[in-house]
C-alpha cells in the first residue's frame, strides 16, 4: 500500500524542482491548469545584447503551440 | 534470548519480587501507571485547521514528552537504589552489579520499545546477550515522511488549481493537484475525493503541520474542509557509518535476507524482518532505511544492522 503511494508522488513530480526556484528567490508562485503556465517571477533582469531592462514583478503566460510557444509577458 | 534460564541460582530467589521497579519497561512499573496525572493528549481531530494552535499543540507535546521522560529518568534512579540494596545483601558476586551498571547506562531512545521485556528482577541483563557491545553512537537521519488525511468533503481540482499558488493540476496524465509549500517545504497530492497526501517533511511533525496548512489553503478556497485520519505512511532515514562494506560477502551469509544485483542496482536491498525495513546498503558505508511507520522502527533497524556491518567491513 506504502509503495502504490511512492507510485504516485514519482508520478506527480514530488522532486521539489519548483521549490527549488522559489528558495533561489525569483519565482513567487507558478501555475498549471488546461495546459497552460502561469509564472510570476520577481526581481528580474532582462538582458539583450544592447540593452538590460529590471523589473519588480514579471507575469508570463505560456501555451504549448504545434510551431511556436505564444508567450506574453506583462 | 533466555534471560530467565541465565539467572544465577542465587538470584533466581529474587526473580519475581513483590512490587518491584521494572526500569526496562516503565509503562508496566506500578509507579509510571499507564494513565499518568500528566495532562492527557489533547483530542487528535480539532475542528480548527488554524497554524497557529497546531504549532502550540505540537509544543505542549513536546514539554509533555520532556517531562515523562524527566519523571522516568528519577524513578529509574529511585529503583536502582533501592534494588542495589537487594544486590549487595544477596549476593557476593560482581557480575549482578555490572549488569546493573548496564541498566543505567543503557537509557532507551526516545520512542523506542525494548527490545527484549525486562524479567521482573534488575539482576538479570536488560541489553542483549553481548554486554561488551555499546551502540553504533550513530543516528539515522529522517530524510522523507510521507502521510495521509482525509479532508472529509469532495473538491473541486480546477477551481483549486486557478485560484491556489503554486499548484498543477494536468488532469490527462495524473487526477489530482500537486501543489507545494515553502514552510515546511513539502508537496501535497490533493484528489477529488477530498484524500490528500504529504511528502516530503523532514520530520513527524512537520509532516502533520504542512498537511494542516495545505487543509487551511482548500478550506480558504471555500471547502468544508476538514482534518480527519492523519496517518504517517512512510518513513525514511539515511545515515553514514563511514567504512566501506563488503556487499558481497553480506551476501552470502544473509541471502534470505539481502538481493544484491550489481548490473542492476549498485546497492545491496536488506529486507529485515524485524523491525519490518528494508535497508539500501552501499559501499561507501552510506545505508538508507525505508518503510518504517514510527521513528523508533528507523532507528531499532540500524542498530540491528550495525554489528553486522562492521563484520563486513573492507580492510583493504
Amino acid at each position: 500500500m506504502a509503495y502504490q503511494l511512492y507510485r504516485n508522488t514519482t508520478l506527480g513530480n514530488s522532486l521539489q524542482e519548483s521549490l527549488d526556484e522559489l528558495i533561489q528567490g525569483s519565482l513567487n508562485t507558478y501555475r498549471f491548469c488546461d495546459n497552460v503556465w502561469t509564472f510570476v517571477l520577481n526581481d528580474v533582469e532582462f538582458r539583450e545584447v544592447t540593452e538590460l531592462i529590471k523589473v519588480d514583478k514579471v507575469k508570463i503566460v505560456a501555451c504549448d503551440g504545434k510551431n511556436t510557444g505564444s508567450n506574453t509577458a506583462e | 534470548m533466555d534471560q530467565n534460564n541465565s539467572l544465577p541460582p542465587y538470584a533466581q530467589g529474587l526473580a519475581s519480587p513483590q512490587g518491584a521497579m521494572t526500569p526496562g519497561i516503565p509503562i508496566f512499573s506500578p509507579m509510571m501507571p499507564y494513565g499518568t496525572g500528566l495532562t492527557p493528549q489533547p483530542v487528535q481531530s480539532t475542528s480548527s485547521l488554524s497554524i497557529l494552535e497546531e504549532q502550540q499543540r505540537q509544543q505542549q507535546q513536546q514539554q509533555q514528552q520532556q517531562q515523562q521522560q524527566q519523571q522516568q529518568q528519577q524513578q529509574q534512579q529511585a529503583a536502582q537504589q533501592s534494588t542495589s540494596q537487594q544486590a549487595t545483601q544477596g549476593t557476593s558476586g560482581q557480575t549482578p552489579q555490572l549488569f546493573h551498571s548496564q541498566t543505567l547506562t543503557t537509557a532507551p531512545l526516545p520512542g523506542t520499545t525494548p527490545l527484549y521485556p525486562s524479567p521482573m528482577t534488575p539482576m538479570t541483563p536488560i541489553t542483549p546477550a553481548t554486554p561488551a557491545s555499546e551502540s553504533s553512537g550513530i543516528v539515522p537521519q529522517l530524510q522523507n515522511i510521507v502521510s495521509t488525511v482525509n479532508l472529509g468533503c469532495k473538491l473541486d481540482l480546477k477551481t483549486i488549481a486557478l485560484r491556489a499558488r503554486n499548484a498543477e493540476y494536468n488532469p490527462k496524465r495524473f487526477a489530482a493537484v500537486i501543489m507545494r509549500i515553502r514552510e515546511p517545504r513539502t508537496t501535497a497530492l490533493i484528489f477529488s475525493s477530498g484524500k490528500m497526501v504529504c511528502t516530503g517533511a523532514k520530520s513527524e511533525e512537520q509532516s502533520r503541520l504542512a498537511a494542516r496548512k495545505y487543509a487551511r489553503v482548500v478550506q480558504k478556497l471555500g471547502f468544508p474542509a476538514k482534518f480527519l485520519d492523519f496517518k504517517i505512511q512512510n518513513m525514511v532515514g539515511s545515515c553514514d557509518v563511514k567504512f566501506p562494506i563488503r556487499l558481497e560477502g553480506l551476501v552470502l551469509t544473509h541471502q534470505q535476507f539481502s538481493s544484491y544485483e550489481p548490473e542492476l542496482f549498485p546497492g545491496l536491498i536488506y529486507r529485515m524482518i524485524k523491525p519490518r525495513i528494508v535497508l539500501l546498503i552501499f559501499v561507501s558505508g552510506k545505508v538508507v532505511l525505508t518503510g518504517a511507520k514510527v521513528r523508533a522502527e528507523i532507528y531499532e533497524a540500524f542498530e540491528n544492522i550495525y554489528p553486522i556491518l562492521k563484520g563486513f567491513r573492507k580492510t583493504t
